[in-house]
């Protein structure tokens, strides 16, 4: 059963097609990668599944339910919940309060308006932090840490969320060769330990071929390949747009 | 983690004297100022409630209203009418005053909230002007430009060391109420809107409808300002709701720190008592009030209170 369908669904940014009726089935439980040369439509893709742009056409299912016109919050309910490209976390808030946030607003206490915000969910917090290695940086400021912790906070931001469906889009972005390769392995225990669904985008051929179980390939918003690591490198097309015959 | 929790608490028992010294001193002040002050105390501390209201949207939401004080107003007109048309009682007049405010707040706040920056504050100020030219103009409801007088509270209110008292006790717990919000979860979220309102909507936060509770809410308060002030005052006039008067907590909140919970306060203490001063000697307290705000936003960047916190920390951070 597909865990997240998207059915012809089609993104027109005036004369340019973004995204050109691209119809996938995403499975519970994989780690599926979505790859694409600049300008391939993969983002714009991410943003038509979590309802950060509006779909001119098509339909996206999440667990055989409609969801195309829903809001990005609805989506986010739901158990989808993203990281953005550009770091997208809260710059004069502290490490600690980011996650904070994120386990208030999926926990349903966001609407307490008399108690202190400081006694909650403090284990969840930390276990949260711990386990994207941040729990010494935890009253830093968000704009003080480093470029690779900021993207390890934005994860542990999604991750206070509870998603059933993780989308990442390019996680390992700017990073550093040892923190690239720290989040490889967070990216697996999370696909392993908590059964969670991971979609993303990467650039980083060594990264994509590392944990992916699934490759799809975009090519000027077309899917041009769609099957497991060793059939997209073998896929002919793909060798020509895409991985140059290098690979 | 241990140790960040000890400074916690040394800096809250600091906080925690000034406290009770800022509160010895305001519940013996009608003792030692002239009447004159104690009026300007009172409108001080009232202001101070409206300033704390704008500043929710401000400082903790991130959104810049300019109509705070047609909320102001409307809690003060509606006392105003309650007590010399109908002769209703002084507290469901109050309480009146507050629903009103926030009731309409919750219809302009219902198109506000949709907007952002510039958008959001050019809308607060026409709905402002909106309110304040239907008072202005319906002469036979609010009585136009002339306002309404003879407002006046119970008789055991009337001496203003009384209704200083009342005043007090009214802005003491409204500001323990919205000090426990802005540290609420809900407060937590006011300020991740602020922060970030894309990442804060895909954690499945709708922005809109938090925007819209913290508008209520401001609303709300304001309205309680106006509706404590106006039977102090003995009447009220249309200027109230104008955008002159939602300038006053715009200024404040420069002046104090609107980064800070106390900056408000302190900011709105600062212009009226200053205000008052300098009315004695020259008419020109538009152009002293300019130089100041010029003073604080060259010299002291973030307010007096936000300048002073940023320091603080630097000062912190290198010790350790």
């Amino acid at each position: 059963m597909a865990f997240l369908q998207t059915q012809a669904v089609v993104k027109d940014f005036g004369k340019l097609r973004a995204v050109n009726s691209v119809t996938l089935d995403i499975r519970k439980g994989d780690v599926h990668a979505i790859i694409g040369p600049n300008g391939a439509g993969k983002s714009t893709y991410f943003n038509l599944i979590t309802g950060y742009h509006r779909i001119d056409s098509g339909k996206v299912l999440f667990q055989d339910e409609e969801i195309t016109k829903l809001p990005s919050y609805r989506r986010c309910k739901l158990g989808i919940t993203r990281s953005f490209q550009i770091t997208s976390i809260y710059p004069k808030l502290t490490v600690y309060e980011g996650v904070l946030m994120a386990i208030l607003a999926h926990r349903k206490a966001s609407l307490h308006f008399f108690s202190s915000a400081k006694k909650y969910f403090k284990e969840d917090v930390w276990r949260l932090l711990e386990d994207v290695g941040l729990e010494d940086q935890a009253n830093a400021q968000g704009d003080s840490i480093s470029h690779g912790d900021k993207k390890r906070l934005e994860l542990a931001i999604t991750l206070g969320t509870e998603p059933e469906l993780l989308l990442l889009d390019e996680p390992t972005c700017g990073m550093s060769p040892e923190e690239t390769e720290t989040t490889i392995t967070l990216i697996n225990k999370l696909s392993q330990v908590r059964g969670l669904t991971i979609l993303f985008t990467e650039h980083d051929m060594g990264v994509v071929f590392g944990i992916a179980k699934r490759i799809s390939v975009l090519h000027q918003g077309t899917l041009i390949a769609d099957g497991d690591p060793e059939a997209v490198r073998a896929s002919e097309e793909v060798q020509k747009v895409y991985l140059g015959g290098a690979a | 983690m241990e140790q960040h929790r000890v400074e916690k608490q040394a800096s809250w028992l600091k906080w925690k004297w000034w406290l009770i010294l800022f509160l010895i001193a305001f519940f013996i002040a009608p003792f030692i100022l002239t009447e004159f002050y104690l009026t300007i105390l009172c409108e001080a501390l009232v202001m101070s409630l409206l300033a704390l209201s704008f500043n929710l949207l401000f400082g903790y939401m991130g959104q810049l209203s300019f109509g705070q004080a047609a909320f102001y107003g409307l809690g003060g007109y509606t006392v105003a009418l309650l007590v010399t048309k109908l002769h209703f009682n002084f507290w469901l007049s109050m309480i009146a005053g507050v629903l009103v405010a926030g009731l309409i707040g919750l219809i302009i706040g219902y198109f506000c909230v949709r907007l952002r920056g510039i958008y959001f504050s050019i809308l607060t100020l026409a709905f402002g002007q909106l309110l304040f030219f239907i008072i202005y103009k319906w002469h036979n409801f609010t009585g136009g430009d002339d306002g309404i007088q003879g407002v006046f509270p119970p008789e055991y209110l009337k001496s203003p060391t009384a209704y200083y008292y009342f005043i007090l006790i009214v802005f003491l717990l409204s500001a323990f109420v919205l000090w426990r919000l802005v540290h609420s979860p809900f407060g937590q979220i006011m300020k991740g809107m602020r922060e970030n309102s894309v990442r804060t909507e895909f954690l499945g936060i709708h922005i809109a409808r938090y925007q819209l509770i913290t508008f209520v809410i401001a609303a709300a308060l304001a309205g309680l300002a106006g509706a404590i002030w106006v039977p102090f005052y003995r009447s009220v006039a249309p200027f109230y709701l104008m955008w002159i008067k939602s300038g006053e907590p715009v200024m404040a909140a420069i002046l104090g720190g609107p980064s800070t919970f106390y900056g408000p306060i302190l900011g709105m203490f600062i212009m009226t008592f200053f205000h008052a001063w300098v009315l004695a000697f020259t008419h020109f307290w538009p152009v002293i009030m300019g130089t100041l705000i010029l003073i604080v936003i060259f010299l002291l960047p973030g307010g007096i209170l936000g300048f002073a916190q940023e320091k603080l920390r630097g000062r912190r951070s290198k010790g350790t």
